[in-house]
């Protein structure tokens, strides 16, 4: 049977096995590879999307239970790249490899969401993705500075 | 030059083939001259290049767009900003209208390595956009097209070329009132020889290297998620392989029924890889001969969607014969081996000096046995790669650390001539030295070969990346030290014993002069683990245990370790090692006061010297560390001086830096791989544990230990070494335990 998925605003119709996890749904049958396979066991954090407006690691949430749900990835931050953590993380020469960062900016930008002025203590709780280069004081001061600069 | 047709078709296709959130990625060089720097699909295509090619390595289009071609895949360590950078210094371009992609294999085949010129064998390899010969070279060429565009550009305007200013992309002769954009005279000056080539302008005139640290090419693609990796590949009518190889490394595959999995939905084929079955047995010549790309028994399933052919897999029953490797019941087991293969005779002597039977006769002998585990590299982006195999050719979409290399083995896997195989270069998420050997290049190409006429896209599990790894090796080495009258040591003996040898540990000062009496040797154990390249590769390990052990000596003199060190190095001709040792002291506060439980602990080392001063790059560190009487150990700060000579981009330096130092600290602290009856223990992060966030300690990059010294050399590599031993050693004089072996996580170092 077809699930229906709303992903970044759009309706989708998927004819899947209903174990599949979003992750493989959003790669494989909706050909969108911005959210990425890392452990597959949401240690990770590189598959973090948005669901309902929550953060959460799409390699464990399978699609029957997906359906029905507002997805929201990194293709969908922002239109144009100009979700302010996106500029800042260009400004602050955040990434190195890069492969983590969709989880990294999608776990942050719920993170401001929740929380407009986040502490380190915040940041290491909701920012808690893995990055094999060592990105994370970068991240941090991105995360800090895109707070200083919010009216919230 | 050949051309190409159908790669360009591919290429469109695999543009169209990728879609989402109402997002085309479809973008290619050509059709995108206002939006980001490169592409979201890096792989050159430089026999249709826009522009006229004022070299193999620069082609400037009418519409004033610089395309560099990039041969050292970008593994983020930024060499595809870099290089272009290298460029733009001498072309003098508008730094806006620069892309980047990769120079195409084919094409450095066809024309006789063109773009592994400067760099020899290594030329593909990722690490090494500043390596002088590369230097040379990129400046060269930029400063080459530079002047054939002014001299195009005079013969048009009947001008003196030298009254012709060059300047963001823009000729301009004064007098005549004359001016032209670069991509007006291109087509001209590709035609235009030079009587002479110019002389690249002297560092202190530089503007952009040394000076601008713009943000990376492709973080503009990375924070929209449209950058292609290797896992991201879409070719139209591709397929998925999942992938089960034996897990007792060196095994076979013994009996197994396909049949019940062949209906599961989705699944197309069931296949199966043989170390054994016949070659074409190319010649590779390769910068990185230590391993070979030797394939591995394997299983895998193919079939429409990756998750189809995942769930046919785990459900799918395979027998396999464990071969040799099952002897090992443990990593103690493995661990004894190589602490008792210490007291037999060397296989091989590495390194001596002087005469160490002194030894006895010292004032005081220090001896200590140091052991560093299997560590996985674990790149973010799990093993996997794409490959077509049809009769006439074979195209390959794969994230490699080194394009070349996965050029020729595939080339060797799929028995075509290299004239028919077509590289193309995908960015990649994270290496570590796990992708250079090319051999999970050989797998996709020995799966796709069994399914030809479709794209196979085959993607190691995490679980299967990690237990299936090229590891760093296990390594044991007993270090004895005879210190003379002053305290400082007189005669050093490493006697060391690993599978995968490195032979590094004598690159340093102390076996390279600094102490007069000096052995080195090795012992080589037949572990059926493999080993491979691992961040600082030999001295990911020996600088553990060298800088742990002079600390041991400075203890057993009752010197200050920091004093120590400088003592022990005033003979080195090479003053950025005192440099950086004094700057690291000065800005970390050596020797403060702390609180109990507390201290700061040093080391230093360096990467890429190979037996010279003034060579590689020198990294000391100050770890301020806290030991509870529980025994909780935390990493409150890490200090880090460096001396690489001079450095081309700040930002980008300090960038990597931060990153190796907590590569370092995760090496140290965290990262074992086990063996049990044979196999690799463990599979995934919940085994594996890398640091996040929350676990890094506040850090430190300082810029006083440069020397100056006219080399750029890389920052990988380097600072992963002296994190661990300074953290030992910050140990020991918190709490008074020396700590020999890592991962630090699992020692008891609860004090009263």
């Amino acid at each position: 049977m077809a699930y229906k998925l709303t992903v970044n605003g759009l309706v989708h119709e998927i004819d899947a096995d209903p174990s599949t996890p979003l992750l493989w749904v959003l790669r494989d049958h909706l050909g969108m590879t911005g959210t990425k396979y890392g452990c597959g066991i949401a240690q990770c954090g590189a598959c973090t999307v948005h669901l309902d407006g929550m953060p959460t690691r799409s390699c464990q949430v399978p699609l029957d239970s997906a359906a029905g749900s507002d997805v929201k990835t990194i293709e969908g931050l922002s239109s144009d790249s100009s979700h302010p953590l996106q500029q800042l993380w260009v400004e602050l020469n955040v990434p190195q490899c890069g492969y983590c960062q969709a989880g990294m900016l999608m776990a942050a930008a719920a993170l401001l969401e929740k929380i407009p002025k986040p502490s380190d203590q915040d940041i290491d709780l909701y920012v808690d993705n893995v990055c094999r280069c060592g990105t994370y004081p970068r991240v941090r001061a991105a995360i800090h500075k895109a707070a200083a600069s919010s009216k919230a | 030059m050949g051309t190409m047709p159908d790669i360009s078709r591919r290429k469109l296709l695999v543009t169209a083939g990728a879609f989402g959130g109402g997002m085309a990625l479809g973008i290619v060089a050509a059709e995108q001259a206002d939006a980001a720097f490169l592409t979201p699909l890096p792989w050159g295509d430089a026999d249709t290049a826009a522009g006229a090619e004022l070299s193999p390595w620069i082609a400037i289009g009418p519409d004033n767009i610089v395309t560099v071609r990039v041969a050292t895949p970008e593994i983020g360590n930024g060499v595809m900003t870099q290089a272009p950078m290298l460029v733009a210094e001498e072309l003098a371009c508008d730094w806006k209208l620069i892309r980047a992609e990769y120079a195409p294999t084919s094409r450095d085949y066809r024309e006789d390595g063109v773009y592994r010129m400067g760099d020899g064998p290594i030329g593909y390899f990722s690490g090494r956009s500043t390596s002088s010969e590369r230097m040379k070279l990129l400046l060269q060429v930029g400063a080459s097209a530079r002047e054939r565009l002014k001299a195009a550009a005079a013969a048009a305007w009947k001008v003196p070329a030298a009254e012709i200013e060059a300047r963001d992309s823009t000729l301009t002769h004064k007098a005549s009132g004359h001016s032209a954009t670069y991509g007006e005279f291109a087509a001209k000056a590709a035609t235009v020889k030079l009587n002479a080539e110019p002389a690249p302008k002297p560092q202190s005139e530089w503007t952009l290297l040394g000076k601008a640290s713009p943000p990376k090419l492709n973080i503009p693609a990375i924070v929209n998620g449209s950058l292609i990796y290797g896992m991201d590949v879409r070719v139209p009518g591709m397929v998925y392989a999942a992938l089960r190889q034996s897990p007792v490394h060196g095994g076979k595959i013994g009996r197994f029924d396909p049949e019940p999995i062949r209906k599961m939905p989705g699944v197309l084929a069931v296949v199966t890889v043989d170390p054994d079955e016949p070659r074409a047995g190319l010649k590779l010549v390769t910068g990185f001969p230590y391993e070979d790309t030797h394939a591995r028994a394997a299983v895998a399933v193919i079939a429409e969607h990756y998750w189809q052919a995942r769930k046919a897999l785990d459900a799918l029953q395979v027998e396999w014969d464990d071969g040799a490797g099952a002897k090992w019941k443990s990593t103690d087991q493995m661990v004894d081996a190589c602490v008792s293969a210490l007291e037999r005779k060397a296989d091989s002597v590495e390194k001596q000096t002087g005469d160490v039977s002194i030894l006895k006769n010292q004032d005081k002998v220090v001896e200590a046995t140091y052991v560093t585990p299997f560590s996985d590299q674990a790149p973010m982006e799990p093993l996997n790669g794409t490959a077509l195999v049809t009769a006439d050719r074979i195209d390959v979409w794969h994230p490699a650390q080194q394009s070349r290399q996965a050029f020729l083995v595939a080339a060797d896997e799929s028995g075509m001539d290299p004239s028919k195989v077509f590289f193309h270069q995908t960015f990649i998420g994270g290496a570590f030295g796990r992708r250079i050997f090319a051999d999970d290049v050989r797998m996709v190409v020995a799966i796709a070969k069994k399914f030809p006429g479709r794209p196979v896209h085959t993607i190691w599990s995490r679980e299967e990346q990690t237990r299936q790894g090229k590891y760093r090796p296990l390594v044991a080495a007993k270090l004895k030290a005879g210190l003379d009258k002053t305290g400082l040591p007189a005669v050093f003996v490493a006697n060391q014993a690993s599978k995968g040898h490195f032979p590094r540990l004598a690159d340093s000062p102390y076996a390279l002069g600094c102490i007069p009496n000096v052995l080195v040797d090795v012992r080589k154990l037949p572990f059926h683990v493999v080993t491979g390249a691992y961040r600082g590769p030999g001295y990911n390990s020996y600088a553990f245990m060298v800088e742990s052990f002079i600390d041991e000596c400075a203890h057993a003199a009752g010197v200050d370790p920091l004093e120590y060190r400088l003592k022990l190095l005033a003979k080195w001709p090479d003053e950025g090692w005192t440099k950086c040792l004094k700057e690291v002291a000065d800005k970390s506060g050596w020797g403060k006061t702390l609180p109990k439980g507390w201290a700061q602990g040093v080391a230093i080392a360096n990467w890429g010297m190979n037996g010279k001063p003034q060579a590689g790059t020198t990294v000391a560190v100050v770890a301020t560390v806290e030991v509870t009487n529980a025994g909780k150990l935390t990493v409150h700060q890490l200090d880090a001086a460096f001396d690489c000579g001079r450095i081309a981009n700040r930002d980008a330096v300090e960038n990597l830096a931060q990153g190796g130092l907590i590569f370092g600290l995760n090496m140290a602290l965290n990262e074992e791989i086990n063996v049990k009856d044979g196999r690799m223990v463990e599979g995934n992060f919940d085994q594996y544990p890398i640091l996040r966030t929350g676990d890094t300690p506040k850090i430190n990059i300082h810029f006083g230990g440069l020397s100056g010294h006219d080399r750029f050399s890389e920052l990988g590599e380097p600072p992963a070494g002296p994190v661990g031993p300074a953290i030992a050693n910050a140990i020991f004089r918190a709490t008074g335990k020396r700590v020999r072996s890592t991962p630090l996580r699992k020692h008891d170092l609860s004090w009263a």
